[in-house]
C-alpha cells in the first residue's frame, strides 16, 4: 500500500465514522421537552434550592409549588398549593385553605409542610434568601391539615409576593437535616421531592436536569413524558443548540430574537423585563447635589433613538421608576431630548466648576452587545453636552464587591453606575434601592440615596393596606422621583424567549428572577 | 512545585475584586449586606486568609478539597476527578488526530517538497496556527452543528439518552477535530522541518543507493529520526492543550475541566478554582515527566536518569 493510498482511505474513514455515529444524537423525541431554562438573566443554573434561589424559579417552580403564584401575564396572583386565601381586617393574618396534594414520594402534603417552610424560610442560619423579606411573620399556626394561619406584626403589602417565591417543602424529608446544615446538604441535587407536575430524576453534573410526569398531579397527569432543562455557558451556545433542533425553547438576546423572528420553526415570545434600567448617580461624591445636573443627564439623553434604534422599539422610556399606567401619573414631566436645555442646565448649576470635563467613571455590570452599543450612544449624547463619562464594564462579582464593599467603599471608583432594578410586579421591589431606611448595611440603596421625600412616600406606600389607596401611594412615590431624580431613569425593556413551534400550550415569561408564574408545566406537549 | 502554585492561585484569587457571595447576588433583586454578611459568615470567608489557606491546605493533604460554594453540597474532589475524564478524552483524541495529521501532512509536505500539495499543506498550517481557538470553535460549531447538522452543539451525551459509545463519539467529534487544528498545524511545520533535514543525510541517501524502497526508507529510516523534535514539541504543547480546552469546553459545553474552571472564576468558586488549579498543575507536571521518559524510548542515546 502506498503512501497516498493510506492517507486516502484514513481520510474516508474517519468522515464516514463521523457521520454515522452522529445521526442519532440529532434524533427528536416527542415524549420530551428540552430547554434551555435556566439561560439568561432570569435562570439560575446549579442551584437546586429554592431558599438560596436569587432567581431561576421558572425552573424550580416544574417540581416545587409556592402558596400562591403571579398569572402568567404577572398581573395578579392567583392560588398554588393554596386554594384560597384571606387577609384579616387588620392586614395582620393570612389564612390560607391548602390543597389536596401528595409529595413525589407519596406522603401527604399537609399544613405541618407549610409551617416548616416559612419557619425555615426565615431563618437565616439556613441559608435563606428570604429571611429578612418574612421578617413580618411572627408565627405559622395549622388548626388543621388544610389550613394554615399566617400572623403579622405590622401589614405587609409585599408579603403575598415574597410568598409567591416561596417554595413548599416535605418536612418528613427534611426535619432531621439542621437547618445549618440544610444549605450544604446534597438532597437538593439528588433526592428532591416537590408537589409540582413533574418530579426530579437526575441531575448530571453541570450538563442537564431531568425530570419525569407525576403521574398523581392534582391537575392531571403532565401530556409530556419527560422535561430537561439543558445548561449552557451562555445564550448564544444555547441559540446554537436551538438553530441545530437540539433544543425546544431558551431566552435569547434581542439581536437573536431579531434573526429568529422570521423563522417559521420558532415562536419568540416577548415581555417586559420589570426590571428598570437607570444611571445611578452616587449621591457621595458631589458631583450630583445639584438637581439641575441630575436634569441635565434626562435631557441630554435621546432615549427615545436609542429604544428605537438598538431595542428595536421594544422597551419603554421610564420617567420613574415605574412605567405600568397605573403607577405612573400623567402630569409628570417627560424629559424630552433637548440637548440645549441640558446644556443651560449645567450652565446654571455651574457644571464647569463642579466638575467640566473631567473623566468621570461609569461602572456597569451588563457586558452584552446591546449594553455596550447603548453605553457608547449614551456616552456620545453626554459628551455633546460636556459631561465627559468613561464606561468601565466588568463583571457581576466585580460590581457587588466594588458597591457592596464593607466599611467606607471607595465612592470613586462607581461615581455613576448603569445598573437595573427590578420593579414589579411589586411596585415595593424599588425601595429596596431608593428608601434611606435601606442604606447599607440594612438594605441596597448603593447609590446612597438619602432623599426625606421619597422615603416618606415609599413609606406611606409600603404602609397602605387598602389596594386601590396603594395605587395613589405608588404614583405619588412615581412623582417624587420624576422631580427630584435620585436616578436618570432609561426605559423597561422587554426581553425574548425562542421556543419550537413543534411545542403546543407552552407558558414562559421574561419574569424577574425567573418568576415564578403559573406556566402550567403539565400541559405543555410537543406536536408529532 | 504545586504548592507553590496553590498558594499564587490563593493570593490572586483573594486579589480580584468580588467574592462567591458577590457573585450570587443578582443586582436587580439585590441582597443587603447584612444578608450577604451572614451567607459569608456562614461560608468561612470572612476569616483571616493566613487561616483560610491553612485551613485549606490541611484538609488538602488528606484528599480533601472542600466543598463547591455554588454547586450546593458538591465536593470539590469528586467534581474535579470526574472531569478529567473528558478533559483527557477530549485533549487526547484533538492530540492523537493533531499527531496522525500533522506528521502525515509533514511527511507529505517534506517528501514533495516545493510541489503544489506542499504549498497547499504550508498555506493551511498558517492559517491553523493564526486562527485562534474560539474562532475555530465558533465557527465549527456554526458550520457543522448550525448549518449542517453534522454533529450535536454541544455536550458530551445526548441529555436524557444514557450511555452509548456513538453517542459519545458522535459528541467528541467536532470538538476534537477543532482543538487539533493548530496543533496539527505545528506538528505539521516541525515534520516537515525536521524531515527535510533527515532526508539530506548521508545513511538516507546509503539506504537510497542500496536498491531500498522510498517508502521504507522514508518510514524507517528517516522519519523515526525526524520524529525527535516533533514528540518534544507534541509535549511542550500539552499545557497549551489545556488552554485551547478551556475554549473548546466552554464553546462546545464539554464537561471538562476547562468549562469547570471557567464556571468557577465566573462564579468566584474558591474552593473548585483551587482544587481544579491543583490538579491541572500536578498532571501538566506529570505530562512532561512523561514526555521525558518517552523522549528515552525513542532515542536510546538519552538515558533516564
Amino acid at each position: 500500500m502506498t503512501l497516498k493510498t493510506t492517507t486516502r482511505s484514513l481520510a474516508l474513514a474517519a468522515l464516514l465514522g463521523a457521520t454515522a455515529l452522529t445521526l442519532p444524537a440529532l434524533a427528536q423525541d416527542p415524549s420530551t421537552i428540552t430547554g434551555g431554562f435556566d439561560v439568561g438573566p432570569g435562570g439560575f443554573q446549579g442551584n437546586f434550592n429554592p431558599l438560596a434561589a436569587t432567581s431561576g424559579l421558572t425552573w424550580l417552580s416544574v417540581y416545587y409549588e409556592p402558596l400562591v403564584i403571579y398569572n402568567a401575564e404577572l398581573t395578579q396572583l392567583e392560588g398554588a398549593l393554596a386554594s384560597e386565601w384571606s387577609m384579616s381586617e387588620d392586614q395582620r393574618e393570612i389564612t390560607f385553605t391548602l390543597v389536596e396534594e401528595t409529595w413525589h414520594d407519596g406522603e401527604a402534603f399537609t399544613s405541618a409542610d407549610v409551617k416548616f417552610t416559612l419557619e425555615l424560610a426565615k431563618n437565616a442560619a439556613a441559608g435563606s434568601v428570604f429571611a429578612a423579606r418574612l421578617g413580618a411573620i411572627t408565627s405559622v399556626d395549622t388548626p388543621d391539615d388544610r389550613t394554615v394561619v399566617v400572623k403579622l406584626s405590622n401589614p405587609d403589602t409585599g408579603l403575598l409576593s415574597t410568598l409567591a417565591q416561596v417554595m413548599i417543602l416535605p418536612q418528613h424529608a427534611l426535619k432531621d437535616i439542621a437547618p445549618e446544615e440544610l444549605a450544604t446538604s446534597t438532597w437538593w441535587a439528588t433526592t428532591p421531592i416537590g408537589t409540582g407536575p413533574y418530579k426530579f430524576t437526575q441531575y448530571v453534573t453541570d450538563q442537564y436536569v431531568e425530570l419525569a410526569a407525576d403521574e398523581d398531579y392534582r391537575n392531571g397527569r403532565p401530556l409530556t413524558d419527560r422535561l430537561i432543562n439543558r445548561y449552557f455557558d451562555n445564550s448564544a451556545a444555547a441559540v446554537a443548540a436551538l438553530r441545530a433542533g437540539e433544543i425546544d425553547f431558551t431566552y435569547v438576546e434581542p439581536d437573536d430574537a431579531a434573526t429568529l423572528a422570521d423563522n417559521a420553526d420558532y415562536r419568540v415570545i416577548e415581555g417586559a423585563s420589570f426590571v428598570v434600567n437607570y444611571v445611578g448617580f452616587n449621591h457621595m461624591v458631589g458631583l450630583w447635589d445639584d438637581v439641575r445636573v441630575r436634569k441635565a443627564f434626562m435631557h441630554a439623553i435621546d432615549r427615545q433613538a436609542i429604544i428605537e434604534s438598538l431595542y428595536g422599539g421594544a422597551a419603554e422610556a421610564a420617567n420613574c421608576g415605574y412605567v405600568a399606567d397605573q403607577l405612573v401619573p400623567a402630569d409628570i414631566d417627560q424629559y424630552e431630548y433637548d440637548p440645549d436645555k441640558a446644556r443651560a442646565l449645567l450652565a446654571e448649576a455651574g457644571w464647569s466648576e463642579i466638575n467640566g470635563d473631567k473623566p468621570i467613571t461609569w461602572l456597569t455590570y451588563y457586558n452584552t452587545p446591546l449594553a455596550a452599543n447603548v453605553m457608547a450612544a449614551v456616552q456620545a449624547m453626554l459628551s455633546q453636552v460636556g459631561i465627559n463619562v468613561v464606561p468601565r464594564v466588568v463583571d457581576t462579582p466585580t460590581y457587588n464587591g466594588i458597591v457592596y464593599k464593607e466599611g467606607t467603599p471607595d465612592w470613586n471608583e462607581f461615581p455613576l453606575v448603569y445598573a437595573g432594578l427590578q420593579n414589579g410586579p411589586n411596585p415595593a421591589g424599588i425601595n429596596v434601592g431608593l428608601n434611606e431606611s435601606q442604606l447599607p448595611p440594612n438594605g441596597a440603596n448603593i447609590m446612597r440615596v438619602q432623599n426625606r421625600m421619597l422615603s416618606a412616600a415609599f413609606d406611606a406606600a409600603l404602609g397602605e393596606t387598602d389596594p386601590v389607596a396603594a395605587e395613589a401611594r405608588w404614583q405619588d412615590v412615581c412623582r417624587v422621583m420624576n422631580a427630584e431624580l435620585p436616578w436618570a431613569t432609561m426605559w423597561v425593556a422587554n426581553r425574548y424567549g425562542v421556543a419550537s413551534n413543534d411545542l403546543v400550550d407552552f407558558v414562559w415569561t421574561p419574569a424577574p428572577a425567573g418568576g415564578p408564574f403559573a406556566s402550567h408545566p403539565e400541559k405543555w406537549s410537543k406536536s408529532e | 512545585m504545586v504548592l507553590a502554585l496553590s498558594v499564587l492561585v490563593f493570593i490572586l484569587l483573594r486579589l480580584a475584586p468580588g467574592d462567591p457571595i458577590d457573585a450570587y447576588v443578582n443586582p436587580a433583586s439585590p441582597l443587603s449586606p447584612d444578608a450577604m454578611q451572614a451567607l459569608r459568615d456562614r461560608l468561612g470567608l470572612d476569616a483571616p486568609l493566613p487561616v483560610q489557606y491553612f485551613g485549606w491546605l490541611r484538609a488538602a493533604v488528606t484528599g480533601d478539597l472542600g466543598f463547591s460554594i455554588q454547586r450546593v453540597g458538591v465536593p470539590v474532589l469528586p467534581l474535579v476527578l470526574e472531569r478529567i475524564g473528558p478533559t483527557l478524552l477530549l485533549m487526547a483524541a484533538g492530540l492523537a488526530i493533531a499527531i496522525v495529521v500533522g506528521i502525515t501532512a509533514g511527511i507529505i509536505s517534506a517528501v514533495r517538497r516545493n510541489s503544489p500539495t506542499d504549498i497547499g499543506f504550508s498555506v493551511l498550517a498558517f492559517v491553523g496556527i493564526s486562527s485562534p481557538a474560539f474562532l475555530t470553535a465558533l465557527l465549527g460549531l456554526y458550520f457543522f452543528s448550525v448549518q449542517l447538522r453534522w454533529a450535536p452543539s454541544g455536550g458530551m451525551l445526548t441529555p436524557g439518552a444514557g450511555f452509548s459509545l456513538g453517542d459519545l463519539l458522535a459528541h467528541l467529534v467536532l470538538p476534537a477535530c477543532l482543538l487539533s487544528i493548530g496543533h496539527a498545524a505545528l506538528i505539521m511545520r516541525y515534520m516537515r522541518a525536521s524531515l527535510l533535514e533527515v532526508l539530506n543525510q548521508d545513511y538516507v541517501r546509503t539506504a537510497r543507493a542500496k536498491g531500498v524502497r522510498e517508502f521504507f526508507v522514508i518510514v524507517k529510516h528517516a522519519v523515526r529520526n525526524a520524529l525527535l523534535p516533533v514528540i518534544t514539541l507534541i509535549g511542550s504543547t500539552i499545557g497549551i492543550a489545556v488552554g485551547g480546552a478551556i475554549f473548546i469546553e466552554s464553546v462546545f459545553n464539554w464537561p471538562g475541566m476547562g468549562l469547570l474552571l471557567v464556571n468557577a472564576v465566573e462564579t468566584r468558586d474558591y474552593p473548585v478554582i483551587m482544587g481544579a488549579t491543583l490538579v491541572i498543575g500536578a498532571t501538566v507536571i506529570v505530562v512532561n515527566l512523561l514526555t521525558d521518559i518517552t523522549y528515552a524510548a525513542v532515542d536510546p542515546r538519552i538515558q533516564v536518569a
